[in-house]
This record gives C-alpha cells, structure tokens and sequence, in this order.
C-alpha cells in the first residue's frame, strides 16, 4: 500500500510504528504543530483522542471511500473509521475434533480442561465475557454487553474447561497445535489463519451467533502538515482494491462494503462493540476474573 | 593510638564498585518505588497499604506467592543438597562434568525451559506415558498448569543456586571429621545431625535463601506455566504496571514482595544462627 500510494503522489510516506497510547502521547505533546497527518490507533485510545479535540473528521467529500465503508465503521461523528476487521472466532485443532459451530460448545464438559481462553488483558479476552451474557441472558448483543453479572455467571459454567489462559499468544497455538488444547476460544483471524496457512493443523471457526472486530481505528491528525495527502491516504486504505489485497494478506475482513468477503464468511455476523463501555470497566472486569474464574 | 582500628581497611575499597552499581540501579528506583506507595493526593498515606490487605483476595495472592516459593525451595533442598555432597566428594573428571551438567542449563533461556517443560509435561507427553505405564496413573493427568507444574519447572531453573552454594561449603569441610566421627563410635545418623549438617548449614541457608527470593519473585515462570488464572504478588505488580498503568498499586506489591522476603529471610538466618557455647 505504501509503496503504491508513493509512487502515484510522488511523495515519501514516513512511517512511526509505534503503539496506540504512545501514539496518543506524540499527539497530545504536539497539539498545535503536529508532525503526523494520520494516526492508526486501537478504538478505545481513539475515544480518547477525540475527546481532547485532536481529530479532524473523516467526510466524504475529502474521503470519498468512507462512504463505501459498511455501516457501524464510521465512529463518533466520523473522527475515525476501520480500515480493516480482524475477526475473532473459536481455533481448533482439526486432529482432535469436528469444527464447533456455536460459542455454547466451548462449554461441553466433553472438552474438560482442552480450552484456552485468552486473558482479560487482552482485547480479545474481553469478547468472552460479551458472548457469555449473551449465551446466558439472550439479549441484544449491545445490551449483553453491559450484563456482567450474567456474564461472570455463565463464564463460571466453563472453568472446567479452561486449560489455561494466556497473555501470550504464541504459548496459547502451541498447545493447540500439539493438541493438548483443542480450542482457542478467542482467537484472532489474523493470527490464527496465518498459522493455518503456515501449515498448522488448526482451523479457525465463526460460529453461528456472530462475532466482534479487534480494534483498528484510522484517523486524520487536525491540524496536521500534509492535510490533502493524509486524506488521499486515507481513501486509497479504504479504496476497493487495496481493501481486497489488504484484507486478503492479513486474513482480516474487508470494511469497504464493495468487496466481498472472503469465502463462507459472507454471512458472518460482526456485531459492534462498546468501547467506552470497556475502557471504563476493564480494571473492574479484571479484578472479578482474578476473585471468581481463578485457580 | 586506635587510628589503625577505626581506619577502614583499604581492602574494603574493592567493594564500592558494585556498592555504586546497587545504589543506582537498585536501592534509588527501589525507594523511588516504596515512596510512591506512600503518596497520596493530600500527602503521605498508607491508604494503598489499607486498601491491599483489606482485600481477601490479595492475602490469597500472598498465600499464593508463598506457597509456591516454599515448595520450590524445599524441592530443590531435596534434591540439592545430595547432588552437593556427591559434587563435593567427587574428583577430576567426573566433578568437571557434574559442574558442568549444573551449571550449563543456567544458560538455557528461562522461555525456553517452559517451552520444553510443556513437551515434557502435556498429557501425551513422556511424564504421564512413564506414570501411566508404571501404573501409577490410570490414566494421563493434567500437570500443566497446576501448582505442582509450577513448582517442578521452578525448581529445574533455580535448582543450580542451590547446589553451588551448598558444594562452596561441604568443600571446606575436612573430610577426615566424618571417620574420626566414626572411630570414636557415632552412628551414621548421628554423623549426620551432629556433624555433616550443621556445618553444611551456612551452605543450606545461604542456598535456600537464594531460591525462596528468586522463586518469590519469579515472573516469566509462573506467566508460562500456570498462566493468568494464577496471581503471585510478581505477576500482579506486572500487571498493575504493564497492563493498568497503577502505579501506585504496583509499588505496594512490589513493596509487600520484598519486605515478605526480607522478612522471611532474616527471620530463618536468625533460627539457623551458630548456636554459641562448648
């Protein structure tokens, strides 16, 4: 993408790979003679970003694409969009058992301690305990949500089932891939079909009642130097071809709505989450799992 | 007159080096740390201190922490102490190749270790193929993440700072005490208790201490073996700093982890002091 978007502007793209809330530091420090023109940050560090007046909204007369993004990618009056979905589903080990179809299978007392969870400090983690109210209270997923109590609830009913839980991802496909574990239950698309691809006998599954996006935020910087390139940018992140060759390569899902998904997953569901919701609470979450999913 | 005995020995100089070195990378960020825990919004408090073992849940943690620390260092005693007596006993060749057999897994990445750990321990690895075999087991168990996998694979890591510093001792010890023990008609047992161990004491302690403050304050280990369902006062204070930016909350752990250590170690050098007298 880089290269392409050089080679048609003639310009130099300077890139800083470094991490949301470091991200969110450069542009607090700099506010008022920002170097950066766009900034990719995890949805919640965005929230933050907004708030502190730091954004320029995405509109589609400077973005046209952005009006070709599906809808719910578009977030707080157009401050930032998604450039991309990684998708969260159940990795098993094709060798030791039939694909799972619903998240209401990690909880079969058949799959006694063959589960791994991710921990709740990471982001995937948190999506556990949104599907787990759901299971348990069938509410709308947005009102599931904010029903912790049923969550922790139902999430008790699968401690037998829980091997372990990781902060380290690589651990966690490894036991998957020995088959001491037979499911990762919060497993990344982007992450879990790159092993796959790499020849792992693992395959990711998007059960039936849907799933969530890892967080993927894109923004232009207000105020920043090169305002129309940063826009340009944007667009052609979010134009049709560079959403399939993107999505295509990191096993994402496309958020241009033009491009179509990748194979049997046209029907999956992604339902949004509230990341307000989970910056706030996350701290409290954490300190419930320690006291009541425990060892 | 005493200017000779008041005056520090020059020898002592060679020290400051590495009395330099502790002072800046350790006791400075380590009071920066213990002042943090301290501070609060209107001036110095022990509010955190309060609010940390108010919580039943963190006297779990503590409970955790130590639990593991003591079986880990009670394993590698086991196991220590009569591979120190072999090494010290040992000649040529053959100790060449026991000090290396100890000291060469030290250069082994802890991660590593784990990694092989979870080869070795997994329900169709060789540990429960070798027990189900021999009947032990009737069928394979689980001992990754569990306290027992914890302590084994923390023991393989710290097992060499256990064995060195007992050999550093049982190797100044005459051997001859054993057989003139032995000439004047004291059994093996009372060899043993009155003679082998409490000369070997300073080398236990010494040994033991090591193992219970690494195994206290171990991180990577527990984070690998037992995973986030398990919290030690090390993996807590990671977490409060890495993932909660609490610092405050991370101080007071980090405090509480060394004064138990202290505690406990001062406390168990004092119970194994040289008994004075005859």
């Amino acid at each position: 993408m880089i290269p392409a978007f050089e080679k048609k502007h003639n310009v130099k793209v300077v890139f800083e790979g470094t991490r949301s809330l470091v991200n969110l530091e450069k542009l607090q420090k700099n506010k008022g003679q920002q170097y950066l023109s766009v900034v990719q940050m995890d949805d919640p560090v965005m929230i933050l970003a907004v708030r502190e007046g730091l954004l320029d909204p995405i509109t589609a007369a400077k973005v046209p694409n952005s009006a070709s993004l599906k809808p719910g990618l578009t977030h707080m009056d157009s401050m930032w969009v998604n450039y991309l979905q990684p998708w969260v589903g159940i990795a098993y080990n094709t060798d030791k058992m039939q694909p799972p179809t619903s998240w209401s299978d990690v909880y079969d007392a058949k799959y006694k301690s063959r589960v791994i969870l991710p921990s709740l400090q990471n982001t995937e983690g948190v999506m556990n305990l949104f599907m787990a109210s759901f299971l348990k209270t069938g509410k709308s997923m947005s009102e599931a949500q904010k029903d912790m109590d049923s969550a922790f609830a139902k999430m008790k009913d699968m401690k037998p089932n829980v091997l372990m839980s990781y902060t380290q991802e690589g651990q966690a496909y490894n036991l998957l891939e020995q088959g001491e574990a037979y499911m990762v239950c919060g497993a990344i698309s982007t992450i879990a079909l790159a092993r796959k691809a790499a020849g792992a006998p693992i395959e990711l599954a998007a059960p039936k009642e849907g799933t969530f996006s890892m967080p993927s935020g894109i923004a232009l910087v207000k105020g920043g130097p090169m305002p129309e390139l940063a826009a340009a940018y944007l667009d052609m992140l979010l134009s049709p071809e560079i959403q399939a060759k993107v999505s295509a390569a990191t096993f994402a899902l496309p958020t241009n709505a033009t491009v179509p998904a990748p194979a049997g997953l046209a029907s999956l569901t992604v339902h949004p989450v509230d990341w307000a919701n989970v910056s706030e609470n996350r701290a409290a979450w954490v300190a419930r799992w320690d006291r009541e999913l425990s060892l | 007159m005493n200017a000779s005995s008041s005056r520090v020995d020059p020898v002592a100089l060679l020290a400051a080096p590495a009395i330099l070195y502790m002072l800046v990378v350790f006791a400075l960020p380590m009071s920066v740390l213990v002042i943090r825990s301290f501070s609060g919004s209107s001036g110095p408090t022990i509010e955190a201190y309060t609010s940390f073992l108010g919580d039943a849940f963190n006297w779990r943690v503590i409970g955790n922490t130590l639990r593991i620390a003591f079986f880990t260092s009670l394993v590698c005693l086991l196991i220590g102490y009569p591979t120190a007596v072999a090494l010290a006993r040992s000649k040529g060749a053959v100790q060449a190749l026991l000090l290396v057999a100890i000291i060469l897994p030290l250069s082994v990445g802890v991660v590593v270790k784990t990694f092989a750990w979870q080869i070795v321990l997994r329900r169709d690895g060789i540990v429960a193929a070798f027990l189900v075999a021999t009947g032990v087991w009737d069928e394979p168990q689980l001992l990754l993440f569990t306290e027992t996998g914890l302590v084994l694979g923390a023991a393989n890591v710290f097992l060499p700072f256990m064995i060195l510093p007992i050999y550093s001792v049982l190797k100044l010890i005459n051997p001859n005490l054993q057989d003139a023990a032995a000439t004047l008609g004291a059994s093996p047992a009372q060899r043993f208790f009155r003679i082998a161990l409490p000369l070997a004491t300073p080398g236990l302690f010494s040994g033991t201490s090591i193992v219970f403050s690494l195994a206290a304050s171990m991180y990577v280990i527990p984070s690998l073996l037992i995973g986030d369902r398990f919290q030690t006062l090390a993996t807590l204070t990671g977490r409060a700093f890495l993932l909660m930016r609490d610092e405050r909350l991370g101080s007071t752990t980090a405090t509480v982890l060394l004064v138990l250590s202290i505690l406990i170690v001062t406390v168990s050098a004092w119970a194994v002091r040289p008994k004075g007298g005859r």
